[in-house]
């Protein structure tokens, strides 16, 4: 469940009737689609504190909260922390494993260095990539600009497998201990009272944490495993990848390597109407919605024709 | 129901009564038991010094037979609950897990050694009837925590310090006191307080048929001095080279030690009679115990509290005797006490409430009062409850009414 890139940016362009004329082009649109993506997903967080402050109702479908928490669920996460015995604490998890961007190369016994195609440069510089070659897990490569220099040449025929997962880790929110217990969010100030005090001093089945520098601080110090969190990963870049088709001069949609809006589907006319207002053009009266979503209709019936 | 079906009850018959679950090996050397009680294990091995502190014993067996079960001391591991075996037995292999039990269980061969002696199950006994200190805290933090809820946001650690302290109060003067130590009177006339002591309820001494006497606190009669300094020619304290007032032994506990109770209380000898009836009051073989205040004239002993050297202090006519100590704690010394009884439940929840929003800014001031009256009425609920008042017991007690009494 997701927005189609492809219908956004064609309704965009529709709306602003400068198809073909290449005043928002490709690479602009993801640009300013990867904006609005994330404004919208931002402010789910304002507009659930404020609906949780009102009267609520129950009701299966018109429930505010529960309908902006529908919309936030996409992107809620859970993965382990890594105990860094050094300096005792807990890393969070960078990487959600959504959104994979996998390119697959083949060793000719020659070559040493090897051109990204379907993993672009954004997605090099923010993701945490790894390598098997045959299979098994390597780390002796570079990334140079959109290139992958290895250290050693690949064998003739090596299945050469490179993925750039993004680091998406977004917010925190739950930290949980064996499983079954909630960690409590503390202050270092707090904690020394809390530390003096044995009524409610940190225990194993009520433990505590700090905060700080993106590590967690775990309390009771005896507690070095068993951590996993509960968070919301960004939403991924939005991308419109295209083609252009041999002797013409337009950009043809390319669904491979496209990345749609992760937002839920009911956000689509939402996403339209701010990449419009980005793109230059101010929407004050509602009617262009409807423009927009007659635009949008005539295109679904020309593509099924 | 002896298998439990989503109830509270979450053990077997056999692993409440006998302390023992029963597993068929799958071959792949992990079992999980399912006690209410936590495994504890020191060590697999026998001969190791931790092995003691053990609270199980494990027995396999090919064949599940009665008689057929012999303990297994290879290596394995105990993780929350969860015994992983370093060489897996064979499948359909029998295991148990046998809880330390006074009769030593089933399944070990009937020595001490070879059986489970120990008290773990009986630990469990009677667990239904109280909720762990845990639950009471996490179900408050799941239904009275939350947006439109009366405490919309909290901190954990201020639900746990106010379930905490109500339990402290209810320990006080609501819930059962279950504590006591049977002591004996040692020369020194002096029983150690108990590691877990917050007040006495009753101290009796047990006479030769088992039936306790209650020794009642000397209050007035004699005191332990806190503090006995050395004084000099004229009256100061004298001090040590470090400028501490140097401390004495109490002449007032000695003297009390060697005191005739007899003397106090009036039950004395003819002969006491005579060599004190130059100032003892009345005749008490008349019956002329005038002066004789009606506090002290009872021949089971005193005590009192030596604050000093944290004991217990007991009359010289106490000496050598059997003594039961009944206690109150705060309920929260070890794990096993950090629980409420299911009758005071509601009034800790209500209690609590009634803490946290009372602490709080903003609250609507009859919102606090009505959950001061509802936390009044749920302990004064609690305390009749627990008082265990049974129709038949009043009966059989006011039965004593129609009993005529002689002169």
């Amino acid at each position: 469940m997701a927005v189609n890139v492809d219908i956004v940016y064609k309704t965009v362009l529709l709306i602003l009737n400068k198809e073909q004329r290449g005043n928002l082009s490709p690479d602009e649109f993801n640009k300013v689609a990867t904006q609005v993506q994330l404004e919208i997903f931002e402010s789910y967080f304002d507009s659930l504190n404020q609906q949780i402050r009102r009267p609520d109702n129950d009701t299966e479908y018109a429930d505010r909260v529960k309908n902006i928490d529908n919309n936030v669920s996409i992107f809620k996460e859970y993965g382990n922390a890594t105990y860094v015995a050094g300096g005792s604490h807990f890393t969070l998890p960078t990487t959600s494993g959504a959104s994979v961007a996998t390119q697959t190369l083949t060793g000719n016994g020659t070559a040493i260095s090897f051109p990204f195609t379907s993993i672009s440069s954004s997605q090099l510089s923010n993701g945490v990539i790894a390598v098997t070659i045959g299979g098994v897990s390597t780390t002796a490569f570079t990334i140079s600009g959109t290139n992958i220099i290895f250290s050693s040449i690949p064998a003739n025929l090596a299945a050469i497998v490179v993925t750039a997962t993004p680091r998406d880790f977004y917010k925190l929110g739950t930290v949980i201990y064996q499983d079954s217990k909630e960690v409590q969010l503390s202050r270092r100030n707090e904690l020394l009272y809390l530390n003096l005090n044995p009524l409610i001093a940190p225990t194993t089945t009520y433990p505590v944490y700090l905060l700080e520098d993106n590590k967690l601080y775990l309390y009771p110090k005896t507690i070095t495993s068993d951590i996993t969190v509960s968070y919301l990963r960004k939403p991924a870049d939005v991308t419109w990848n295209f083609t252009i088709p041999t002797g013409q001069n337009y950009y043809q949609y390319n669904p491979t390597n496209s990345a749609n809006f992760e937002l839920s589907p009911t956000e689509q006319s939402n996403i339209v109407l701010k990449i419009l207002l980005y793109s230059g053009v101010i929407i004050r009266d509602p009617s262009i919605v409807n423009i927009a979503a007659q635009q949008v209709q005539q295109e679904n019936q020309r593509s099924t024709i | 129901m002896p298998i439990p079906n989503g109830g509270l009850i979450t053990e077997t018959n056999e692993q409440y009564y006998a302390g023992a679950q029963r597993f068929i090996s799958d071959g792949n050397g992990v079992i999980t038991t399912t006690f209410n009680t936590d495994l504890i294990l020191g060590s697999f091995d026998p001969n190791a010094l931790n092995y003691t502190l053990n609270n199980f014993k494990l027995y396999t067996s090919k064949t599940g037979l009665p008689g057929k079960y012999e303990e297994y001391t290879l290596a394995y591991t105990v993780v929350n609950n969860v015994i992983t075996f370093a060489v897996a037995p064979d499948a359909g292999d029998y295991i148990a897990v046998q809880l330390k039990i006074l009769n030593g269980g089933s399944f070990g061969v009937e020595d001490a050694s070879g059986t489970a002696i120990g008290t773990a199950v009986e630990e469990n006994y009677g667990s239904y009837s109280y909720t762990p200190l845990t639950e009471v805290i996490d179900g408050f933090m799941a239904v009275y925590v939350g947006e439109h809820k009366l405490i919309a946001d909290i901190k954990r650690t201020d639900v746990i310090f106010h379930a905490k302290r109500g339990l402290q109060e209810f320990s006080y003067d609501t819930l059962k006191s279950i504590k006591s130590q049977e002591l004996t009177i040692s020369p020194a006339l002096s029983a150690t307080i108990p590691q877990d002591y917050v007040n006495y309820v009753n101290i009796s001494y047990i006479d030769s048929m088992g039936v306790k006497h209650p020794i009642y606190p000397a209050n007035n009669l004699t005191i332990a001095p806190y503090e006995v300094p050395l004084q000099d020619d004229d009256g100061n304290p004298t001090m040590d080279n470090f400028g501490d007032n140097l401390e004495g032994s109490s002449q007032t506990l000695e003297r009390w030690a060697s005191a005739n109770d007899s003397l106090l209380n009036g039950n004395i000898t003819a002969e006491e009679y005579f060599a004190y009836s130059g100032w003892l009051t009345g005749n008490p073989f008349l019956g002329q115990k005038y002066g004789n205040d009606p506090q002290y004239a009872q021949k089971n002993g005193w005590f009192n509290m030596n604050e000093r050297d944290g004991t217990i202090a007991f009359s010289s006519n106490l000496k050598d005797r059997l003594i039961v100590l009944e206690y109150i704690s705060d309920g929260l010394a070890y794990d096993l006490d950090m629980r409420i009884p299911k009758m005071a439940e509601d009034a800790l929840y209500a209690h609590m409430l009634y803490s946290i929003l009372a602490s709080r800014i903003n609250q609507p001031e009859y919102v606090v009062q009505r959950l001061k009256k509802d936390r009044s009425a749920k302990l004064r609920n609690a305390k009749i409850r627990l008082s265990n008042i049974k129709l038949s017991e009043i009966v059989q007690v006011m039965r004593g009414k129609s009993k005529w009494i002689k002169s």
